[in-house]
């Protein structure tokens, strides 16, 4: 790994909205790095701050009342405090996003071919027949049926999961180097999800690409990634290679969360765990751990101060708990 | 968008109705005064609004005469706060007769629907296709001797469809709604329903559409005094004052400005409250 | 549909006129005005028959394209409506122009920076604007140009057709399109702007910023088009509007349009050209809102869809 070249480093990212109530901070204080063709998986419940996250890695975060401090260097670009002007620059052909809603991430009046070559036209220069050609032959490799006809159909005409290849498509056109996609089969049919996630990743080794996973399902990033962030309450409560985090995890959350996704080898009615209590409200966080009012092995230390990471065992494995998990107990991916 | 969902889900969002404002008041304290230079009229210190004094006429604002006088010598300023009668009389007159047929009309058709509905709203909408300006110059000209009585009558009665279609859509947008349905379970009789349930939730839109009209009527005055449809002279209004104005601007922009003034600044406070009220109880301006 | 309510229009209008105790004939006869006279102009003009039996003498002579002749001038109806129509279309697409030249910029403007300095000042002046009624607008600019200017203010005399001389014919019209174009702006800018604030929240928008498209091809090329559905609808009842109602404007500065035309005709009791106008203008502002809703169909096909 330490071979690898580096892509993405993020050190000490922090995002703060100014709400009427006070500060909200939705992300604090998260650092790791990403290599070429690495996917990398972000974990947690809504709330907590997993969007936020990827929206600011990729600096798309609102203009106002929104507050980053920190650093993300893409490929030696710094996004945090860029003008607007130069993160355009990187936008679309550096780093793109699928976004998580196919019916609201497409624009209903603008037919969809044209959606997908704007950027071949109107960044790469790329004239008119040339960028169509070019936008065919990305409907052909997102799997879309037909891609000559369906290049001047609008979005409203096609299905979720089409829509969604229609979105990846887009994102691909600029051959970005990361593709961030939040949560892109959240809304999807069960069988429609497994499809594009092979699609994402088909792509992905196609074109040589990373690929940031946001999601808040286990079962997502289980086999598709090479290494998985767990987070909570706009932290990194957890971070390392998939196989470590889902065999070897040290921090209770990680477990819970293991614990409360549904597991084909599990006996049939095996009741899914839902963890107690509720996410935590980030405009008050409590002191101290921000699980610890649901965690069973919370101590006084964990609701007074809060953990840093640090390492596990394994090379590139951190967590954050004051009593953490021991070593050998792991749940079978 | 994204942001204001992040926001929501960690905390619970208190209902916080927009403050009305100090501009508020102070277009509601205008109002206010209009009305009361209206009723009071008689007995405020101002000079006789028909007196004509050929010795001053045309003359500039002064200590004598605030706002000057007009070519016939009579004092603009006593002749503004009179004429903010037929505003007033006119504005609220017809929007009695229009929310007083329209209104109850709009809200039986929406509650009851069926047959009655149907041929209610559709004779209702045959009116309102009809441009009832046209249709209101052509009554009034035809309908002497004028009277201030005669324009609230027309006027009304040309409101009465545009007060039904406004009052039954918001209706029929609350009466398919569960609380109605609840109270109607529970056996309460239909005017009940209409008055303690459904009433509450139309005002909003009824006062909004009410200050809408008031300031529509206001604008109809002085297109109808252009026309000479108008109170009769020397009855002193608003609009008959703007026009009398247009033949003599070059010797007295005074008729032409105070007046005008004075429509505007009404008009402006209306607008005004009727925007911050629909602010605060969130009424949808497409609704209107 | 439509043609059932232009039917019942049309009857309205005739039962209107004919209900009114207007006396054409007095017009007429002037001091003529002797009680067989009357009779023998009754016969001559088919007054005398009853109403319902004019009505379709009417209607037949409509339909075959013939809006009758007026008693009171002797020319026809249609010739009259034709000469008169031409000045209403061009105020109608002079102010139009101007209304939405200035409101679109605008209102772009202001949905850029929502409650910024700059939105607040156009609201504030578009919301002052809505406050003031076209004849105010009028008496202050004539007072403004005649005082300041010196220039006089225009009458029948000054208006010459587009053909004869297009600069005169401008600066007549200039004082109408003007003024109705400022109440068109107030409330396209109202809708648009309202809709272009909704639209720039989508996240499609968003997706369209991160493919690094500059601000002004996102406002154009992006958000413009679905706001512009509400904005459209406004334009066709607006232009109805315009047209059925700008005659305040038209009768202020003796602009020999359709609506001093009928405003005259009323006055003179001359029904035949009322009833011609006011068919005309019905018939008019069904097709303009025809033409809208085809429009918008074509601006938004989601709305066909639905």
């Amino acid at each position: 790994m330490s071979d690898a070249t580096t892509l993405l480093v993020v050190k000490d990212l922090a995002t703060t909205f100014a709400t009427p109530q006070g500060p909200l901070p939705a992300v604090g204080g998260v650092s790791f790095t990403l290599n070429e063709n690495e996917t990398l998986g972000i974990v947690g419940e809504s709330g907590s701050g997993k969007t936020v996250l990827s929206r600011t890695i990729m600096g798309l975060q609102p203009r106002r009342n929104v507050e980053v401090s920190g650093s993300v260097l893409l490929n030696g670009f710094e996004v945090v405090g860029a003008s607007e002007q130069a993160k355009r620059a990187i936008w679309g052909l550096e780093v793109a996003m699928v976004f998580q809603d196919p019916m609201t991430s497409l624009n209903p009046v603008m037919r969809v071919g044209k959606q997908i070559d704007e950027i071949l036209r109107v960044r790469l220069g790329m004239d008119r027949h040339a960028a169509k050609a070019r936008a065919i032959e990305l409907l052909e490799l997102v799997g879309i049926p037909s891609p000559a006809e369906r290049y001047s159909v609008y979005p409203g005409e096609l299905s979720g999961g089409m829509r969604q290849r229609v979105v990846i498509a887009t994102a691909l056109a600029g051959s970005p180097k990361l593709l961030l996609a939040d949560e892109p089969t959240t809304g999807l049919d069960v069988t429609i999800q497994a499809q594009i996630l092979n699609l994402l990743q088909s792509v992905k080794d196609r074109m040589s690409m990373s690929v940031v996973l946001v999601t808040h399902d286990l079962g997502v990033v289980a086999t598709r990634t090479s290494r998985i962030i767990v987070m909570y309450a706009g932290r990194i409560v957890e971070m390392g290679s998939t196989r470590d985090v889902f065999a070897r995890h040290r921090m209770p959350y990680t477990r819970a969360l293991l614990e409360g996704s549904p597991k084909v080898s599990n006996p049939s009615h095996t009741r899914l765990l839902a963890i107690p209590g509720r996410p935590p409200n980030l405009l008050s966080l409590p002191r101290g751990c921000a699980f610890a009012p649901r965690c069973s092995f919370a101590t006084d230390i964990c609701r007074n101060e809060r953990p840093e990471l640090e390492p596990s065992l394994e090379d590139g494995h951190t967590f954050a708990c004051w009593n953490p998990l021991p070593v050998s107990q792991g749940v079978p991916a | 968008m994204y942001v204001a969902e992040v926001v929501e889900e960690h905390h619970d969002r208190p209902e916080r109705k927009r403050r009305l404002g100090i501009l508020f008041w102070i277009c509601v304290g205008w109002i206010g005064l209009n009305i009361i230079g209206a009723i009071f009229a008689n007995v405020l210190p101002l000079e006789n609004p028909l007196f004509q004094n050929y010795t001053a006429v045309n003359a500039g604002p002064s200590l004598h005469h605030l706002f000057g006088t007009d070519d016939l010598g009579r004092d603009i300023f006593a002749r503004i706060v009179y004429g903010s009668r037929v505003s007033i009389e006119v504005s609220l007159g017809a929007m009695l007769i229009g929310f007083g047929l329209g209104a109850p009309l709009g809200m039986l058709a929406a509650y009851r629907r069926g047959k009655f509905d149907s041929i209610l709203t559709a004779v209702m909408y045959v009116f309102l296709a009809f441009p009832a300006i046209i249709a209101t110059i052509a009554v009034l000209s035809f309908w002497t001797p004028r009277s201030l009585l005669k324009i609230i009558i027309v006027v009304g009665i040309a409101s009465v469809p545009l007060v039904y279609r406004v009052i039954r859509s918001a209706t029929m947008n609350f009466a398919s709604r569960d609380f109605v349905i609840a109270a109607k379970v529970q056996g309460a009789t239909d005017r009940r329903i209409l008055v303690k349930e459904l009433l509450p939730n139309i005002a909003p839109v009824g006062v909004s559409f009410l200050l809408i009209g008031i300031a529509t009527v206001v604008t109809l005055e002085g297109a109808l005094a252009f026309l000479g449809l108008s109170v009769n002279p020397p009855t002193p209004s608003w609009g008959n004052m703007i026009n009398e104005s247009l033949s003599i601007l070059q010797v007295n922009p005074w008729l032409a400005i105070f007046p005008s003034l004075a429509m505007c600044l009404f008009l402006l406070s209306l607008n005004f409250i009727g925007d911050r009220l629909r602010a605060h109880f969130e009424v949808s301006e497409a609704k209107l | 549909m439509l043609v059932g309510i232009v039917f019942i229009i049309s009857v309205g209008a005739f039962y209107l006129i004919h209900l009114l105790p207007g006396d054409p004939a007095a017009v007429i006869l002037g001091t003529g005005d002797t009680t067989e006279n009357r009779a023998r102009l009754f016969k001559e003009l088919g007054l005398n028959k009853p109403i319902l039996e004019q009505y379709f003498v009417w209607i037949k002579n409509v339909l075959r394209g013939n809006l009758g002749t007026s008693f009171i001038s002797q020319t026809s109806v249609w010739s009259t409506i034709k000469a008169a129509l031409p000045i209403d279309v061009e105020i109608i697409v002079l102010s139009q122009i101007l209304a939405f030249a200035v409101a679109i910029p605008t209102a772009m403007i202001s949905a850029r920076k929502p409650d910024g300095p700059l939105d607040r000042l156009l609201g504030a002046t578009s919301f002052t604007l809505l406050s003031i009624p076209s004849f105010v607008i009028i008496v202050l600019l004539v007072l403004f140009i005649a005082i300041k200017l010196g220039v006089p203010h225009t009458g029948v005399s000054s208006y010459v057709s587009l053909g004869q001389d297009w600069v005169v014919n401008l600066e007549s019209l200039a004082l109408p399109s003007f003024t109705l174009a400022l109440g068109s702006f107030v409330v396209y800018y109202r809708v648009l702007r309202s809709d272009l604030i909704a639209t720039l929240q989508e996240e499609y928008i968003t997706m369209a910023r991160s493919k690094g498209i500059s601000q002004r091809r996102i406002m154009w090329r992006h958000a413009f088009r679905p706001s512009s559905v509400a904005l459209l609808g406004t334009a066709g009842v607006n232009i109805g509007g315009l047209l059925a109602g700008g005659f305040i404007v038209q009768y202020l500065l003796s602009i020999p349009g359709l609506g001093y035309t009928l405003i005259q005709s009323i006055g003179l009791s001359d029904y035949l050209v009322v009833q011609g106008i006011v068919l005309v203008v019905s018939v008019g502002v069904i097709l303009i809102n025809f033409a809208f809703d085809l429009i918008i169909n074509i601006v938004d096909p989601r709305i066909s869809r639905e």
